[in-house]
């Protein structure tokens, strides 16, 4: 059934303050921006400058599995609160820099730079 | 950043995927009221420079490890992305303290018309782009 969204801004997120950092499109939309499900389907995922998980768990019912890595240890504590929160079980994070990145040599099938680069 | 990518290719399995998706810097961001049916333009928002020089940073690393052969380009595109604020106050709060952006909006419609509708809501659509490059066999050293 297809619904008709009545507010304007309805359809493209709740309305956020003005001091929060919750401005990025949803992780749906964002992955449909890309190419849509296909793109992490069964795939085993990487989500590099993963921030509190919001992208990584968004696309974890999709994938394998997907792990998320951010140097901030502080929103790496907020990820995994927030997978526990969703009883996402396919989903790891761990804090850690881009450079020196803690996993084996062709671990994984697709790496999202999402708003980190 | 190009370390970075290095290591990203490691990690990629022959022939997997990066997907680079950042902020859109060239072109502008538009300040639009939310009306009953569509958005009504109301101004536009520029990257700030600082965040300019960042984007093309990043640029100049992907081209390299493209060059390098690390990576081939497979696909790019934008989508756009609407910001919802609950009126123009919030909108222009958030400009202030967001560092992408500049802080004011270059307005396109008069002072009046902005204070008419400054309790309505308000959204800034924004450019996202992206890339899709796949990770070669590196043969280098």
């Amino acid at each position: 059934m297809r619904t008709v969204a009545t507010d304007p801004v309805g359809d493209v997120g709740r309305h956020v303050p003005a001091v929060s950092s919750v401005l990025r499109p949803l992780p749906l939309v964002e992955l449909r921006g890309w190419g849509g499900p296909p793109l992490v389907r069964g795939k085993r995922v990487l989500d590099l400058g993963c921030g509190d998980g919001r992208l990584a768990l968004g696309v974890a019912p999709l994938a394998k599995s997907v792990d998320g890595i951010d140097p901030d240890p502080d929103a790496i504590a907020a990820a995994k609160r927030n997978a526990r929160k969703a009883g996402v079980g396919n989903v790891r994070f761990a804090a850690g820099a881009a450079q020196h990145l803690p996993y084996p040599d062709a671990a994984f099938d697709v790496v999202i730079l999402s708003w980190t680069l | 950043m190009v370390d970075a990518l290095g290591e990203i290719h490691r990690v990629l399995a022959p022939g997997g995927t990066l997907v680079d998706a950042r902020p859109d810097s060239r072109v502008p961001a538009y300040v639009e009221r939310a009306k009953p049916r569509g958005f009504q333009r109301f101004g536009l928002v520029n990257t700030s420079r600082l965040e300019l020089v960042n984007d093309r940073a990043s640029d100049r690393a992907i081209a390299l490890v493209v060059r390098e052969g690390l990576f081939k380009r497979r696909r790019r595109g934008r989508f756009w992305h609407r910001v919802p604020f609950s009126s123009l106050a919030d909108l222009r709060k958030y400009l202030s303290e967001h560092l992408r952006f500049v802080h004011r909006a270059e307005w396109v419609v008069d002072g009046a018309t902005r204070k008419r509708y400054s309790n309505e809501q308000f959204v800034i659509r924004r450019a996202v782009r992206y890339e899709l490059l796949s990770a070669l066999v590196h043969h280098g050293t």
